[in-house]
């Protein structure tokens, strides 16, 4: 998968915003939204709100999580557990990654949450991919991966899914008179 | 604002009581990227969701016809048209996956076809099935201009189902757990390791054979990610 269909999936996310315009309620196939009144908050899907941003008509909310404290507290326990722990959204890198991206004069102290946001998915991804390796030399058929968010699932994808199909089809070879793992491409 | 945008929301609601009993728009899309996801990880062609299908091209012609009455510039309006390319791209995506797997194993998925049982549902969609009918005749033909005409004459026939590899159902996937599931049972990996079984909690993900989950994607009890 795309790590742009990651993100199109992060944007039906929901998000606060305050609007500096008025609208009735907007009745859309996916549920209604509104209706919009100037300085009152509302909540919209995140693709919604990035675009009225960008045309200036309104403010974001950054989500309860987005605080440094919290964010903190997370890389430190994160960095504590050999688990993964659990995470504020499933799509949290995408988010901050657009939010920030596209709105960071609506949340304070964006720089110091890029950085802590990129701390804990890099000690994220260190674990995923010691795991990845035991799993793979222990031969594993079954792993469970609580906690893990779609996108870093999606960095390891091809690599893992394709490594271990090779070292089926290498493995299933070595036994005689075994068909099924055959190399059947062309 | 035009009341054609204001009161089509419950239009919609009306369309859709009729044909379906409790879905709401919102549910529809929610299995149409169910589907998408589950087509795109899984390594075989699944069964068609062509009722889903139909609805949200509905759901987008409906719309649509409701937007051209609609003067320029309205702010509505564009909020509309981009939930609907949005739509548009889940859909067109989800039948490319579709149209791609087609491709890749065009024999098995007619053999498949073949052979199912009477009043069993089929996997293809009537025009996904004419497609595929359509590519085995023309690789068929195009094997036989370019290549097999000039071949000795024992040996002027290719068995397509044999020469296009078959869908790898052995391959690993990645599942979310819908429905709480008991006894899963996980084949060893290796002679000396032993099979045994686990438990899918609710909400729960996994990294296991597509094989062994097979069932359970098609029943909805799993998602796959």
């Amino acid at each position: 998968m795309d790590p742009s269909e990651v993100e199109f999936l992060a944007e039906k996310e929901v998000v606060k915003i305050i609007p500096n315009f008025s609208l009735d309620k907007v009745y859309l196939i996916g549920g209604d939204l509104g209706p919009f009144n100037p300085g009152l908050p509302v909540d919209v899907p995140v693709w919604l709100a990035l675009n009225l941003k960008q045309r200036q008509k309104c403010r974001i909310v950054p989500p309860d999580w987005m605080d440094v404290e919290k964010l903190e507290e997370m890389r430190e326990l994160e960095r504590k557990e050999n688990t993964f722990t659990p995470v504020p959204s499933p799509y949290y890198m995408e988010l901050t990654k657009l939010l920030l991206n596209h709105a960071s004069d609506n949340i304070p102290k964006a720089d110091e949450i890029r950085t802590l946001v990129k701390d804990i998915w890099d000690t994220r991804i260190a674990k995923l991919r010691l795991s990845a390796d035991s799993f793979i030399t222990q031969q594993e058929a079954h792993a469970k991966l609580d906690n893990l968010t779609l996108m870093e699932i999606n960095t390891i994808r091809t690599f893992l899914l394709d490594s271990l199909n090779c070292m089926y089809k290498l493995r299933s070879n070595l036994q005689p008179g075994s068909s099924k793992g055959q190399f059947t491409d062309y | 604002m035009s009341d054609a945008l204001s009161d089509h929301g419950s239009d919609i609601q009306q369309d859709d009581s009729q044909e379906e009993d409790v879905m709401t728009p919102a549910e529809l899309i929610a299995k149409l990227e169910e589907a998408w996801l589950n087509e795109k990880f899984s390594p075989e062609l699944l069964e068609n969701k062509s009722e889903v299908v139909e609805c949200v091209m509905e759901q987008l012609t409906h719309m649509e016809s409701n937007l051209q009455r609609v003067k320029k510039g309205d702010v509505k309006a564009s909020v509309h048209r981009m939930e609907i390319d949005r739509i548009r791209y889940v859909l067109c995506s989800y039948l490319r996956a579709r149209l791609q797997k087609i491709e890749r194993f065009f024999p098995h998925v007619l053999e498949k076809e073949k052979s199912r049982a009477e009043g069993e549902p089929s996997l293809l969609s009537p025009e996904e099935y004419a497609f595929a009918k359509e590519y085995y005749a023309n690789t068929e033909t195009y094997l036989k201009t370019v290549a097999l005409k000039r071949m000795p004459a024992n040996l002027q026939t290719v068995d397509l189902l044999k020469a296009v590899p078959e869908p790898c159902v052995d391959s690993f996937v990645f599942l979310r757990v819908k429905e709480r599931q008991e006894n899963i049972l996980v084949e060893p990996e290796t002679d000396d390791q032993r099979e045994y079984v686990v438990d899918l909690e609710e909400g729960s993900q996994h990294l296991m054979r597509y094989r062994t989950i097979a069932p359970l994607v098609s029943s909805g009890a799993v998602q796959l990610i």
